[in-house]
């Protein structure tokens, strides 16, 4: 549980550093983020099709518990 | 990407007013706004945390996708599984669409088929657990197969609980009775093998939008046979910092539930107990053992998005996720070493015991997991543009953590490189790495006998009588081993009768204690403590009009010895698999967009479309023109068993259905689903080419036929899994390429021709798992996914119509043209006449009635090797073994093919204008109306056809 405890530390620090510290990007300077390349998962089809092979072969496959996912028993 | 919002407009624009002339400082505000509608969009799909990702940008698209997954063969250090690796075929279909400016829909089908081997127990090696099948009707080196061995029955431990074998070398630990020893920690995996299953998925998604907003509610059910669950989910999107910032927050609830029949062929290998496993036996069916049990997850997430400059993005989330109820897998099972120290006397119980071995029992239990698990997860996502290269990088890492003790650390990260003309390449890698579960073990130690003396409360050997089998009522003896006597239940002393032999008496034995195991135990090496690399590369291309493909290849290797910090599981549990996939995008707003009108052109959506059962009735109007189906297939058979025309009964299919050997059962009931894709593209303005893949499960139902008549022989064993579990098979099918000819193209007429190839890519030679020592043998013929041979199939097809009316007729055949596949079998040939009309009752639905009339020829050749290597087979009626491994009709060749009548009635209807301008859908139900079978075969219900088509 320390281990939990430090990651949500870590993760609230950097929120708040990241807060603090980003500069304004204007609209007009937001171009880039319109490519494909720069979505956040630019391959969702794939990704998710490797998140449910990695679900049942994993044991840390919480999380998207509500993708369904089936049993992956084997 | 082509949104059509811009941001000085407090609404967005409806979708008529993208085609706009933007002045240059209006495209750099509408550039800037595609940034923010990337990013939002982006948020929306935190990959793993939020709603399942549906596509990366919220523009209406279609997609498919086909993946295959291939495991490796696991290391059996020594002994030889011939059961197949694990393989998975997947196929995936999904669509998201405006519904309204602020309204959007996604939904998505997924469907999966697996068969293959899977580690059920682990064992030490030197007990010998996967020891293989000797046929010894051939020789004494005939392999035939390895059973998954679970119960070994006595073993040797050395004085530290090593586990030790017999060998044939002096050079081992000692010597007793001529035999050698040696100690052997390598353990191994016991493998099983499941016949193929199927797993299906739908959900959906609809989202409202807010200017700075969102919420979008989902839910879904994913169905196996023995596994399903229904899951929910909501979730919120908030923009700040003029939409620098995003925070999505999300909630969703899975419940499952399991119906799992444990297969009677592994029931005497381990122990089983009503109270621990969930279990339920059901008398009134044979004595099946159901494991049943529900599941519910309760998941919270939340994640942060934010622009950190205009090159770089970094999101930060936050899961936890409870999980309550049967979370065990109902097919592992834990293997226990019962050492029991009152047993170890080397003058009776442990002759080893001379030689400080220790003498053990195994046996196995099934695996016991907590009910109840609290998972927390924590990730961060970084984005950067690289300027030069114009690529991006993605770097990810997750930390998750839960109460079974497990850690899990996962780095990821990629390198997405556009390299003109539309391609994209992105090599990508990941380590992943956890801790074991607190109550992982490989096997399990009690110090307790397998079985003990009952022992009463006086400290005497509760004893029975030898004629007595029920422990229950029988009369009850005690020995009193301090003096020797024996009493009965009145406290006579019936020593004399005992000893002169008058009384045969025997201890009452007990199982073990439940109760001095561990209160939870696996050995399921996903609860192990290991590390695993994968890396893979997506290769993109981009098409004109709005359409892309993308394959994707992906290694993946799990190891102990790559956990961080060492530690980690032994190898016998390593594995490696491959994956790879096809996914094919249609983005409609670009094609709208791009196309630069309004209304992309009706021509193939012409009000009296032929009805959805038809193919070929169309081609694309113009050179350059392309077209992206999609086609699905459901039918049904079921009712009476059918002779030529007539229904039969039981005696009849026994008496007629199996060439005069043994008939042990029939189907039941059948249906088959098939999903095409259908890519077609002109090159000219008379050839039209076409591209048809294809996607299909088959589910067949199965009942005895009367055990009065027949002589189960040892299938009677066999026999259950077939009646109570069904078959399933599924997976891609035959690969369909056709050239489509205009011979006539009028105002009311039109004529054309096709020739076509279908390629046999479907699997012509899937098997039924073994049982009971007998291999399963090749399934039905009728449940193979292909034909197997390469087949030529032309057709010619004529339509017209005249204002609200449109008719047309179709002749076509399946013509194979090699003698057999690689089964050894040919399907027979196919003709296929029908004629249709349909009358346009609104500009854009049409109705249609149709006749069909179909010939099939008989299926020529048969099954390789008499459907059987095996030496255990099929015992015939008069006891004398068969070679025959069939089990009914639906196995003897002659039992295939027919001539069919049907009739249809359908509906289409094309979209004209609007957002889903250029769409087509249509349905039809087929309903058999003459149906005159080869053989004895089973009747039909029916077929469902819907296509939905989409040109530009």
């Amino acid at each position: 549980m320390s281990l939990n405890e430090l990651t949500i530390k870590i993760l609230l620090t950097t929120t708040v550093i990241w807060l603090i510290a980003c500069t304004p990007v204007q609209p007009w300077e937001r171009g880039n983020f319109a490519k494909p390349q720069m979505a956040l998962d630019p391959y969702p089809l794939q990704s998710a099709l490797r998140a449910h092979n990695y679900g049942s072969r994993e044991a840390a496959a919480g999380g998207n518990a509500a993708q369904g996912g089936g049993c992956g028993c084997y | 990407m082509r949104g059509g919002k811009s941001l000085p407009h407090p609404r967005p624009l409806p979708k008529g007013e993208r085609t706009v002339r933007f002045s240059p400082t209006e495209v750099g505000v509408f550039k800037a706004h595609l940034s923010l509608r990337v990013l939002t969009a982006a948020a929306l799909i935190l990959p793993g945390l939020l709603q399942p990702p549906a596509q990366a940008a919220d523009d209406d698209e279609v997609a498919f996708q086909y993946s295959h997954y291939q495991e490796g063969r696991r290391e059996m250090f020594g002994s030889v599984s011939q059961f197949n690796p694990i393989e998975v075929e997947s196929v995936h279909g999904g669509g998201k669409f405006t519904l309204t400016d602020r309204v959007k829909f996604a939904f998505n089908y997924t469907q999966d088929t697996w068969g293959g081997a899977t580690p059920i127990a682990t064992l030490p090696q030197a007990f010998n657990g996967n020891h293989d099948v000797i046929d010894y009707s051939i020789s004494p080196d005939t392999k035939v197969g390895a059973s998954p061995y679970l119960s070994p029955g006595s073993v040797l431990f050395d004085k530290n609980l090593h586990p030790v074998q017999r060998i044939n070398d002096p050079n081992g630990i000692g010597e007793f009775n001529g035999a050698f020893f040696r100690r052997n920690n390598q353990l191994v995996h016991t493998l099983s093998m499941a016949s193929p299953e199927v797993r299906k998925q739908g959900d959906f998604k609809l989202g409202y939008e807010w200017d700075e907003s969102a919420l979008d509610i989902g839910g879904g059910v994913s169905i196996e046979d023995d596994y399903e669950s229904r899951f929910g989910n909501i979730n919120t999107r908030w923009d700040f910092n003029q939409k620098q910032t995003t925070l999505n927050v999300g909630l969703s609830y899975t419940h499952s539930s399991i119906h799992s029949i444990l297969d009677h062929d592994a029931w005497p290998y381990f122990h089983k107990d009503e109270k621990y496993d969930n279990l339920t036996i059901l008398e009134e069916n044979g004595g099946t053992h159901l494991i049943s049990g529900t599941k519910q997850d309760w998941s919270a997430q939340m994640g942060l998005t934010q622009v950190l400059n205009k090159n770089a993005v970094l999101e930060a989330s936050l899961g936890y996720t409870r999980s309550a109820g049967y979370m065990e897998n109902p097919y592992k099972a834990v293997n226990v070493a019962f050492i029991d120290p009152t047993a170890q006397d080397p003058n009776s119980s442990c002759p080893e015991a001379a030689i400080d071995l220790v003498c053990g029992n195994i046996n196995a239990v099934m695996e016991q997991r907590p009910d109840e698990r609290n998972q927390w997860l924590g990730g961060l996502r970084y984005v950067q543009h690289i300027e030069p290269l114009d690529a991006a990088t993605h770097l990810g890492y997750r930390v998750f953590s839960d109460d079974w003790g497990i850690t899990s650390h996962t780095l990821d990260a990629d390198w997405v490189q556009p390299m003109g003309q539309g391609w994209t390449i992105t090599p990508r890698v990941r380590y992943y790495s956890q801790d074991a579960a607190d109550f992982y073990t490989p096997y399990l130690f009690s110090p307790q006998g397998e079985h003990s003396n009952v022992i009463d409360d006086k400290g005497r050997q509760v004893m029975l009588d030898n004629d007595s089998f029920d422990p229950e009522k029988a009369p009850h003896y005690f020995f009193d081993p301090n003096t020797g006597q024996y009493f009965d239940e009145q406290n006579n002393d019936v020593t004399d009768a005992a000893n002169n032999g008058e009384l045969t008496l025997f201890n009452q034995t007990q199982l073990f204690d439940r109760k001095k195991l561990p209160q939870h135990f696996s050995s399921d090496h996903r609860l192990s403590g290991y590390g695993a690399l994968s890396g893979g590369v997506t290769l993109s291309k981009q098409f004109a009009k709005g359409i892309s493909l993308d394959l994707d290849f992906e290694y993946y290797t799990h190891q102990g010895s790559l956990k961080i910090g060492g530690g980690g599981e032994g190898s016998f549990a390593d594995f490696d698999y491959w994956t790879v996939n096809a996914a094919l995008k249609v983005d409609l707003a670009a094609l709208a967009f791009s196309s630069g009108h309004k209304q992309p052109h009706q021509a193939h959506h012409h009000p009296g479309h032929a009805p959805a059962g038809v193919m070929f009735d169309h081609m694309l109007p113009k050179a350059g023109d392309m077209m992206v189906g999609y086609r699905y297939q459901w039918s049904s058979q079921g009712g009476a068993m059918l002779n030529g025309l007539n229904a039969v009964d039981n005696p009849s299919i026994i008496a007629g259905g199996c060439s005069g050997n043994p008939c042990y059962m029939t189907p039941d009931s059948m249906a088959m689903h098939m999903h095409m894709l259908d890519l077609m593209v002109a090159p000219t303005d008379w050839l039209t080419l076409m591209l048809m893949p294809q996607f299909m499960d088959m589910n067949m139902s199965l009942r005895g036929l009367s055990t009065e008549v027949i002589n189960l022989g040892n299938l009677n064993g066999h026999y259950g899994h077939h009646v109570q579990n069904g078959h399933e098979t599924g997976g891609i099918g035959d690969l369909g390429m056709y050239a489509l000819f205009k011979v006539l193209d009028g105002n009311s007429h039109h004529l054309q021709v096709t020739a076509g190839f279908s390629a046999p890519t479907g699997d012509v030679d899937i098997q039924m798992r073994r049982n009971h020592q007998t291999d399963g043998g090749f399934i039905h013929y009728g449940m193979q996914l292909g034909s197997g041979t390469w087949d030529f199939k032309p057709s010619i097809t004529y339509s017209g119509q005249i204002e609200q009316v449109s008719w047309g007729a179709q002749a076509s055949g399946t013509l194979r043209m090699e003698d057999q596949n690689k089964s050894g079998y040919k399907l027979g040939d196919i003709f296929q006449a029908t004629a249709w009309g349909g009358y346009n009752l609104t500009p854009w639905l049409t109705a249609s009635v149709r006749g069909v009339y179909t010939t099939q020829g008989g299926i020529e050749g048969e099954y390789p090797g008499a459907h059987s290597d095996s030496a255990n087979l099929f015992i015939n009626a008069d006891g004398s073994p068969t070679s025959i491994l069939k089990f009914g009709p639906m196995d003897y060749s002659q039992n295939y093919g027919g001539k069919y009548g049907d009739v249809g009635f359908g509906l289409s209807a094309s979209v004209p204008s609007g957002n889903f301008a250029g769409n087509g859908v249509s349905v039809e139900w087929l309903q058999p109306v003459y149906t005159n079978v080869n053989g004895y075969q089973l009747g039909r219900d029916g077929t469902l056809s819907f296509t939905w088509s989409y040109g530009f």
